[in-house]
C-alpha cells in the first residue's frame, strides 16, 4: 500500500552521504542472552537491565550470572548500548521486572529491580545503586515461592503491589513496603500447575489475571479474594506464553500459545467467555511473548518461533509490520515504556536487540555480525580453502538500500489530534479534534473536523490610543489632543515633548516656544519695563511709543552744537565736517560706544561693520558672544560652541533670530550636539530641537535610542508624536515631507504590523505612509491590502504583488519555456524592482485628478467588516486599478514580462500621513481673493523644483514613462472649482506643476519663515467660532492684507519679511477688534483714511494720518495693531510698491 | 479573556478523519488543511466564508503538515505525509496541482517548512528516519536535495526556519548582489534534542548546536519571527509536557538559554508565534490551546485559553454572537 516501489530516481541530484544509512529501523544491539527490563516511563533518561537468563547457557557456557544496566543514548549513532553498571549476581533469572515504586517526578530515585530467580526467590534491587556501583544492591530477597517465578508483574494504581507467580499453582501479591508477608490473591486453583504468566488489570487495580501452560487464565478479585472467572477454549492446545490485558478496555484480553499446533493469539472479552473474541493466526509456529503498547491499543507484538516478530491490531488482526530478524527464535520482547517507538527483543543466539517500530533501512542489521564473524575466524578464508569468503555474498546485503516499511498505520502517538497557528492579521486557526468515544452520536462526529478561524486582540489600550490617534488625525483636533497629552504626561521630558508640539499648531508658535524655554515675552517687557522705570518713571511705555511713533520725521526743537577743544569738542568738528571715521575713533576713545555706534550707522556700512568689530574687541562682558552673535547673525558660531547647559538659551536664540534657511539645520545642529553629549538627560532633550526643526527622521532615531521601543505602548508613545510632528510640519511648513526616512518607514510598518497583528488591518494601512519606497513598507501595504480580502478585480491569475514571481513548472518536470527566473537569487531581481518601481508609484499618487471620481462611498474597502478607516484615511487596496494601469509605464524594459508591474496600491482618496487634500481644509474665515495660499496645502502636489526634485528624478532614470504619462500634474481642483491664486508665476512654465516654480523653502514648525505667520493663521485649528468682519470694515482688512503682500513680493531681504509676517500676524488684533466692534468711530474711520490713502499709494499721506489717530486715541485701544501698521506703511513707503 | 479570542469563522472541512494541521496562506485569505484522510483542502475564508477552492488527493498515507510558500514564487503548498512522501501542490490557471513529489525519506514525513522567501525556494523536511532533507528549487522544475542523515535518532518530529537575518541594511547592499545570508533551521526529535543546523559556506548543512532540557521527544520547534531585535528565540514543546523558550542574545548565535514556560500534564504537540513574535499559542494533547505572552518582568503567562477541552466548548458563545449578528 505504502509506496511499495521505489520512485527515488525521479529525484534530481539525491545526495546520500556514501557509507551512513539514512537511518536503521534496528538502534542497538547488546550481546546477552539475558532477560529485559526497560526503565518505568518516569525515568530519564532510559534504562535497560538485563539479568542472565536462568534458560540459556550464553557462549562461554559460563555459569557465572550478572544484572547490568544500559542506557539507551539515541543520540550516539553506533549500536552500542552504553553499558552503565554490572552487578556480579549469584542468581539466574527467569523474569525480570522494573517497577516505578517510589520513584518521583524527578527521577531521583529509580524505582525497582523486581527478579524472579529459579529457586523460588523473587530479588528486589536498587537500579540506582546498581548504577552507582555499590556492593550492597539487594532491597530486599523473599525464597517463599516454589520452583522458579516465572511471572511477575507490579500493579500499575498501586506501585508498592507486586504479584508472582511460580510452581504449584503458587501465586502470591508482594506489598513492597512490607515485604516479609505476601498475600494470595483467593484458594489455589487446582490441580497445582506452574504459572507462566500473570498481570494486573490496566483498568481496575484489584483485577489479576494468572495464565499456566496447559492453557487456562484465571481471573482474581483481590476485593473478593478469590477467582472471579475462568478462561479456557477447551482445546488443550492453547498453552499460554503470554497474558496481557487490553489498555483500555477492562474486560478484554489476549492469550499467546506456544504450541505449534495452535500458534495463536486469542483475544478475549470476560462478558462473552465462552469464547475467544478475534483469535490472531499470524504465526506459523508457536509463540514465545508477547507485548501490548501502552501507548497505542491498537500495536500487539508477539514473537514466536517461526522467528518472526510481529506488530498486529489485536482489534481486527491485521499484521501492522513485521520486523526484519535473522532465523533465530526470541523469547522476551518488551516496548519500551517512555519511548514507544522503541522495543526490544531477545533472543535465543545471544543477543538483546532494540528497534524502532517507525522504519528505516535495515543496513547494518547485519554488519556486527559479519564484523564479528570475521573476527572469530581470523581471517576471511575461515575454512583455509584458499578462496577468501566474498564480504558481500551474504543475502540480502547487497549494494541496495533496503527499506524496512514503518507501520502500515500510523501509531497513535504521532497522529497530532490538536492545533493552533497564527495568521496574518492576528488570527489564529485552531482544531482540535474530539476523543473517540464508541457511545457518541454522529453529531458529535461532525463535530471533529472544524477548523475555526479566531481573532486575538491582546492590546486593548494600545489599540484604543491608536484609535483615538486616527480620531485626531480625522478630525484635526490636534491642539486639544496635545493638551490632553500634557495633563496626561508622567514625566517632565513628556510634558515638554507635547507642549512643543503643541505649539506647532498655535498661533504664534515662535513666540510660545520661547516661552516654553522659559522666555515670556510680556514677562520680560514687564521685566524690562520695571528695570527702567527705576531711571524714567511709570509712564516710559506710553512715552516709548509715542518716541518711536515720532521718530522717523525729524524730531523738532533745537540743540546746542559745542565745537569746544575737548572730545566733544573735537567730535563735533569731525562731523562738522563729515569726518564719521574720526568721529567714530573719538567716541571709542572715550568710550563712547554708544556715539560711536550711532555715529557709524551714519557713515554707512562699511563704518559700521569696522565699529562693530572694534566694539566687540574692546568689550568683553558675558554676554558679548551673544550681541556678536546677534549683530553678526552668526548663529552657527552659538550653536556649536555653546555650553550646552545653554541649550535652551541658544536653541531660544535661534527661534528668534534665525534666517529661514538656516533655522532648521542649527536647531538639528543643536540637537545633534546634544544627542552625542554623554548625559542621558541632555540627550533627550535633543528631541525637543528636532521637535522645533521639524525633522521627524532625527526625532525618531533619538527617541528611540532613549526609548525601550519593544513594547506596544511604547513604539505607540513614539508614533503619536511623529504622527503629530508631521502634521504639524505638513501644515505650517514649505519643506516636503514625503520623505520617509529608513528609521520612520522600519518604525512606521513596525506600527503596522503591531495592529494588523491586532487585528486591525484597516488602521494599519491608515498608518502606514503612503508616499515612501521603503521595501518593508511597500510589501506590507501589499499583505493589507489583501488581507483586507480585496485582491484587484481582475487579476486573479497575476495578482498585483511586490515580489518578482518565480515560476514553478505544472506538473511534470522538464523545461518550460519562459520560466528563466532562477530563485536561488530572488533578491537580485526582488530589491531593485522595489527600490524603483515605489518612486514613480510616489509620483503618480500625487496626481489628485483620480480623487473626485472616487469619492469615499465608493470605495469597496468600506463595506469591509473590519473598522472601516474614517473619510480622510486612505483607502488603499487595489480600487482603482484602471488609474493605476494608465499611470504606469505599460512594459518597462527591465522587467520581467510575466510580471506584474509592481505593487499598485491605489488610494481612493487621501491619507491623512498624506498631505492634507486640498478639498479638506477647513477654512477658519474667508480669504481674500489674491490670498496666498498656506504654503504647505500646495507642497504635496507641487514639489518645489529644488534640491529634492532632482533628487527624485535621478532616482528613475529608467522610468521616464511616469512623467509623461502623466496628466501633467493637473491643476488641482478645489472643491468650488476656484483656482489656485496667488502661485508666483503659476502658468509661465507650460508643462510644469505649476508648484514646480515655488522656491525651495526650508522649513520646520518654528521656523521664522516668509509665510509662516500667515499659516499659522490660516491653520485650521480648533478656534473656528470667530465672528464675521463687517461688510463695511472688510476693505481695511483686504487692502492691508493687500498691501503686505505686495511689500513681501517686493522685499528682498529676509529681515524685511520677517517683520512683514509679523505685521500680519498682529494685525489680526485688528480685525479682531473689528469684528467684536469694539473700536471708537474715530480710530475707524481714521483707518478708513488709511486705508483709502493706501489705494492711491500716498503712504506718507497714511504716516500723517497714523500719526494722527496714534496721538489723539487712547494708547490701550491702539497698541496692539497701529505700530505694526506703521511699519507696514513705512515699508511701503520705502519699497514704492 | 473571553473578548480577547473571538471565533469569526468556523470552517465545515469535510474531512473525513482526523484533521492534523491547519495554515492560512501568507495574507490570511486562504486555509489548507490536511487530514488522516490522506487528503489537503484549499478553502478561500475571506470575509468569513468557506470556499472549497481544492480537494488535493495524492497521498497514501495521513497527512501530517501543510506549508505555504512566499506568495513571490506563486501560490505554492507543500504537505508531508506518513507516506514518506513530499507533494509540493501549486496552484496554475486556477487549478491546484501537484508540481513535484519528493520521496527521498524512508519513513514518514512528520514537518516541512519554507525557508525565508529571501533564500529562494528551499523547503526543509523533518522525517521519522531520523533524516532531514532539503530541496531546493533550482528552476526549470529541478529540485535539488541535501540530506542530513541521522538528525535525530527514531526520527526528527519539526523544523523551523530561522527568520532572514540581513547583515546591516538590506538597503545598503550594492544592487543586484545577493546579501549575504546566514541560513539557519532549527529541528526537534524523539532522541529529545532540538538542534539547530546551520549551512555552511560550502552549501553543506553542519550541526550547530544541540539543545537539552526536554526529557522525551520534542514535538514542535518554532523559531521566533524577526521583529528586528538581536535576539533570537526558539519556542519548544515536548512529550515531557514541557515548553522552552530559548534565547539567544550574543552575536556568535551560539549561547541558548532556556527557559520554562509551563510544565502541563499532557503531551504538548504544537506551538506558535504569533507574527509580532509577543504571543505564543499553545496547543495541547488535552486538545487544549493556551495563548501566553512575556510579562515586563520576563515571566510567561497565560493570556488566554482558546477553548477548554473539546476545542469547541469554551468559544460557543462567542460564536453564537457571531452568527447573529
Amino acid at each position: 500500500m505504502l509506496g511499495e516501489s521505489d520512485e527515488r530516481g525521479a529525484t534530481v541530484g539525491r545526495n546520500w552521504s556514501p557509507g551512513v544509512p539514512a537511518s536503521r529501523m534496528k538502534l542497538k544491539e547488546i550481546d546477552r542472552t539475558a532477560m529485559q527490563a526497560w526503565s518505568p516511563a518516569q525515568n530519564h533518561p532510559i534504562y535497560l537491565a538485563t539479568g542472565t537468563s536462568a534458560q540459556q547457557l550464553d557462549a562461554t557456557f559460563s555459569t557465572s550470572a550478572s544484572l547490568e544496566i544500559f542506557e539507551l543514548d539515541l543520540s550516539d549513532p553506533s549500536l552500542d548500548m552504553k553499558s552503565c553498571a554490572t552487578f556480579s549476581s549469584s542468581h539466574r533469572y527467569h523474569k525480570l521486572i522494573w517497577g516505578p515504586h517510589k520513584m518521583d517526578s524527578k527521577g531521583d530515585v529509580s524505582g525497582v529491580l523486581i527478579a524472579g530467580g529459579e529457586n523460588g526467590n523473587i530479588i528486589l534491587y536498587d537500579p540506582s545503586k546498581i548504577i552507582a556501583g555499590d556492593k550492597e544492591v539487594v532491597i530486599a530477597q523473599n525464597d517463599k515461592h516454589t520452583g522458579p517465578v516465572r511471572a511477575l508483574d507490579v500493579n500499575i494504581f498501586q506501585t508498592n503491589l507486586v504479584a508472582s507467580g511460580a510452581n504449584e499453582s503458587e501465586i502470591y501479591i508482594w506489598d513492597l513496603n512490607n515485604f516479609a508477608t505476601p498475600m494470595t490473591p483467593g484458594a489455589k486453583t487446582q490441580p497445582p500447575e506452574d504459572i507462566s504468566c500473570i498481570a494486573w488489570n490496566r483498568q481496575v487495580q484489584h483485577i489479576l489475571a494468572s495464565a499456566n501452560p496447559s492453557g487456562r487464565a484465571t481471573v482474581w478479585d483481590l476485593r473478593k479474594n478469590e477467582p472471579i472467572i475462568k478462561v479456557s477454549d477447551h482445546s488443550n492446545r492453547m498453552h499460554c506464553s503470554g497474558l496481557a490485558w487490553h489498555p483500555d478496555v477492562a474486560t478484554q484480553m489476549v492469550l499467546a500459545s506456544e504450541d505449534d499446533r495452535l500458534p495463536v493469539i486469542q483475544m478475549w472479552d470476560l462478558r462473552f467467555a465462552s469464547s475467544p473474541l478475534r483469535v490472531l493466526e499470524n504465526h506459523a509456529r508457536g509463540i514465545l511473548a508477547i507485548a501490548w503498547s501502552m501507548a497505542d491499543p491498537e500495536l500487539l507484538l508477539s514473537c514466536g518461533k517461526d522467528a518472526k516478530i510481529l506488530c498486529s491490531n489485536p482489534n481486527t488482526g491485521e499484521v501492522l509490520y513485521e520486523l526484519p530478524t535473522n532465523t533465530q527464535w526470541c523469547f522476551d520482547i518488551q516496548w519500551c515504556p517512555r519511548n514507544p517507538a522503541v522495543l526490544s527483543a531477545a533472543s535465543f543466539d545471544g543477543r538483546i536487540s532494540v528497534y524502532s517500530i517507525m522504519g528505516g533501512s535495515a543496513d547494518g542489521l547485519r554488519q556486527k555480525q559479519v564484523d564479528k564473524l570475521s573476527s572469530s575466524f581470523g581471517n576471511l578464508d575461515p575454512f583455509g580453502t584458499g578462496q577468501p569468503l566474498p564480504p558481500l555474498q551474504i543475502p540480502q546485503q547487497t549494494a541496495q538500500h533496503r527499506i524496512v516499511l514503518p507501520l502500515k498505520k500510523p501509531p497513535k502517538w504521532v497522529r497530532r489530534p490538536v492545533g493552533a497557528s497564527f495568521s496574518f492579521g492576528g488570527k489564529l486557526v485552531t482544531f482540535a479534534s474530539v476523543r473517540t468515544q464508541p457511545q457518541q452520536g454522529a453529531e458529535q462526529q461532525l463535530q471533529q473536523h472544524h477548523v475555526r478561524i479566531s481573532q486575538v486582540v491582546t492590546e486593548e489600550e494600545f489599540l484604543s490610543r491608536s484609535a483615538q490617534l486616527q480620531q485626531v488625525v480625522q478630525s484635526q483636533g490636534f491642539v486639544s489632543y496635545c493638551q490632553k497629552k500634557i495633563d496626561a504626561s508622567q514625566t517632565e521630558f513628556e510634558k515638554n515633548v507635547w507642549s512643543f508640539l503643541k505649539v506647532n499648531f498655535e498661533d504664534d508658535s515662535r513666540g510660545k516656544y520661547l516661552e516654553l524655554l522659559g522666555y515670556r515675552k510680556e514677562d520680560l517687557g514687564k521685566k524690562i519695563a520695571s528695570a527702567l522705570n527705576k531711571v524714567d518713571g511709570p509712564d516710559v511705555r506710553i512715552k516709548e511709543e509715542k518716541q518711536e511713533s515720532e521718530f522717523l520725521p525729524s524730531a523738532g526743537g533745537t540743540f546746542n552744537i559745542s565745537i569746544s577743544g575737548d572730545i566733544d569738542g573735537l567730535i563735533t568738528q569731525a562731523l562738522l565736517t563729515g569726518n564719521f571715521e574720526s568721529a567714530v575713533d573719538l567716541c571709542l576713545h572715550d568710550n563712547r560706544m554708544a556715539d560711536a555706534i550711532i555715529l557709524a550707522i551714519a557713515g554707512g556700512q562699511e563704518l559700521l561693520a569696522q565699529t562693530q568689530k572694534k566694539y566687540f574687541a574692546k568689550s568683553q562682558s558675558k554676554i558679548t558672544r551673544l550681541i556678536t552673535a546677534v549683530v553678526m547673525k552668526n548663529w552657527k558660531e552659538i550653536v556649536e560652541s555653546c555650553d550646552l547647559k545653554n541649550w535652551r538659551e541658544a536653541l531660544a536664540a535661534v527661534l528668534t533670530y534665525a534666517k529661514p534657511d538656516e533655522f532648521s539645520a542649527l536647531c538639528d545642529l543643536l540637537g545633534t550636539r546634544l544627542e552625542s553629549e554623554g548625559d542621558s538627560l541632555l540627550q533627550t532633550q535633543a528631541c525637543l530641537c528636532y521637535i522645533c526643526a521639524g525633522n521627524v527622521e532625527k526625532l525618531v532615531a533619538c527617541w528611540t535610542k532613549a526609548q525601550d521601543g519593544s513594547n506596544p505602548l511604547s513604539l505607540q508613545d513614539l508614533i503619536e508624536k511623529v504622527v503629530i510632528l508631521r502634521k504639524a510640519v505638513q501644515l505650517t511648513q514649505a519643506m516636503d515631507t514625503n520623505t520617509v526616512g529608513v528609521l520612520l518607514a522600519e518604525k512606521m510598518s513596525q506600527y503596522a504590523n503591531l495592529l494588523a497583528a491586532q487585528g486591525s488591518i484597516a488602521a494599519a494601512l491608515a498608518f502606514l505612509p503612503d508616499n515612501t519606497n521603503q521595501p518593508n513598507i511597500v510589501q506590507l501595504r501589499d499583505r493589507l491590502c489583501r488581507a483586507q480580502g480585496n485582491p484587484a478585480p481582475g487579476q486573479q491569475e497575476s495578482p498585483k504583488i511586490p515580489y518578482e514571481r518565480q515560476q514553478l513548472p505544472k506538473g511534470r518536470p522538464g523545461p518550460v519555456a519562459g520560466h528563466t527566473q532562477m530563485p536561488r537569487v530572488p533578491a537580485q531581481q526582488y530589491y531593485p524592482h522595489v527600490r524603483i518601481a515605489p518612486t514613480v508609484t510616489t509620483w503618480s499618487n500625487k496626481t489628485p485628478t483620480a480623487l473626485p471620481s472616487h469619492p469615499p462611498a465608493a470605495s469597496p474597502s468600506d463595506t469591509q467588516g473590519e473598522n472601516p478607516p474614517p473619510p480622510g484615511f486612505i483607502m488603499h487596496g487595489n480600487v482603482n486599478p484602471n488609474v493605476a494601469t494608465a499611470q504606469l509605464p505599460t512594459s518597462p524594459g527591465h522587467m520581467h514580462t510575466q510580471v506584474p508591474p509592481y505593487p499598485q496600491p491605489q488610494r481612493s482618496q487621501n491619507g491623512w500621513n498624506d498631505p492634507p487634500a486640498l478639498n479638506r481644509v477647513p477654512k477658519k474665515k474667508k480669504m481674500p481673493e489674491n490670498f496666498m495660499p498656506p504654503v504647505p496645502i500646495t507642497s504635496p502636489i507641487m514639489n518645489p523644483l529644488g534640491d529634492h526634485q532632482s533628487q527624485m528624478l535621478q532616482q528613475q532614470p529608467s522610468a521616464p514613462v511616469p512623467l509623461s504619462s502623466q496628466a501633467s500634474f493637473p491643476q488641482p481642483h478645489l472643491p468650488g472649482g476656484q483656482p489656485f491664486h496667488g502661485i508666483q508665476q503659476p502658468l509661465s512654465q507650460p508643462g510644469m506643476p505649476p508648484s514646480f516654480s515655488k522656491p525651495n523653502i526650508e522649513g520646520a514648525p518654528g521656523a521664522p519663515i516668509g509665510n509662516t505667520m500667515q499659516h499659522v493663521q490660516s491653520l485650521p485649528t480648533e478656534k473656528i467660532t470667530k465672528k464675521p468682519i463687517p461688510d463695511e470694515h472688510l476693505i481695511l482688512k483686504t487692502t492691508f492684507e493687500d498691501l503686505i503682500q505686495r511689500c513681501l513680493s517686493s522685499a528682498t531681504d529676509p529681515q524685511t519679511k520677517r517683520k512683514l509676517d509679523d505685521a500680519s500676524k498682529r494685525l489680526e488684533f485688528l480685525y479682531d477688534k473689528l469684528r467684536e466692534q469694539t473700536l471708537s468711530p474715530t480710530i475707524i474711520s481714521g483707518l478708513h483714511n488709511i486705508a483709502r490713502s493706501i489705494e492711491t499709494r500716498n503712504y506718507s499721506e497714511g504716516l500723517t494720518i497714523h500719526t494722527h489717530i496714534v496721538s489723539t486715541s487712547n494708547f490701550s485701544e491702539t497698541s496692539a495693531f497701529m505700530p505694526v501698521l506703521k511699519v507696514v506703511l513705512t515699508q511701503a513707503n520705502k519699497l514704492g510698491v | 479573556m473571553g473578548e480577547m479570542v473571538s471565533v469569526i469563522n468556523t470552517v465545515d472541512t469535510s474531512h473525513e478523519d482526523m484533521i492534523h494541521d491547519a495554515q492560512m496562506d501568507y495574507y490570511g485569505t486562504r486555509l489548507a488543511t490536511c487530514s488522516s484522510d490522506r487528503s489537503v483542502k484549499i478553502f478561500d475564508v475571506r470575509n468569513g466564508g468557506q470556499i472549497l477552492i481544492a480537494d488535493l488527493r495524492g497521498h497514501e498515507g495521513p497527512v501530517w503538515q501543510v506549508a505555504w510558500a512566499h506568495p513571490m514564487y506563486g501560490n505554492v503548498l507543500a504537505s508531508c505525509s506518513y507516506d514518506r512522501k513530499v507533494i509540493i501542490w501549486k496552484e496554475e490557471n486556477g487549478t491546484w496541482e501537484k508540481t513535484h513529489e519528493h520521496t527521498g525519506h524512508d519513513s514518514s514525513v512528520n514537518s516541512v517548512c519554507w525557508a525565508p522567501h529571501d533564500y529562494g525556494l528551499i523547503l526543509a523536511c523533518g522525517s521519522s528516519d531520523g533524516a532531514i532533507s532539503l530541496l531546493t528549487y533550482t528552476g526549470l522544475g529541478q529540485w535539488e536535495v541535501k540530506k542530513i542523515n541521522n538528525a535525530h535518532t527514531i526520527g526528527c518530529n519539526a523544523v523551523s526556519w530561522a527568520p532572514a537575518v540581513v547583515p546591516g541594511s538590506l538597503i545598503d547592499q550594492p544592487s543586484g548582489q545577493k546579501p549575504n545570508y546566514i541560513k539557519k533551521f532549527a529541528s526537534g526529535g524523539c532522541d529529545n534534542l532540538i538542534k539547530l543546523w546551520k549551512e555552511e559556506e560550502d552549501g553543506q548543512w553542519k550541526e550547530e548546536q544541540k539543545l537539552e532540557a526536554h526529557s522525551d521527544w520534542v514535538r514542535d520547534v518554532a523559531w521566533a519571527p524577526s521583529i528586528g531585535l538581536p535576539t533570537s528565540t526558539i519556542a519548544s514543546c515536548s512529550q515531557d509536557g514541557r515548553v522552552f523558550i530559548w534565547t539567544c542574545d550574543d552575536a556568535s548565535g551560539n549561547a541558548w538559554s532556556p527557559k520554562l514556560l509551563h510544565k502541563f500534564n499532557d503531551v504538548v504537540w504544537h506551538v506558535s508565534w504569533s507574527i509580532t513574535a509577543n504571543i505564543l499559542a499553545v496547543s495541547g494533547g488535552d486538545n487544549k490551546v493556551t495563548l501566553w505572552k512575556e510579562s515586563v518582568d520576563g515571566q510567561w503567562v497565560c493570556i488566554s485559553d482558546v477553548n477548554k477541552g473539546q476545542g469547541s466548548v469554551s468559544t460557543s458563545v462567542t460564536e453564537g454572537q457571531q452568527n447573529e449578528q
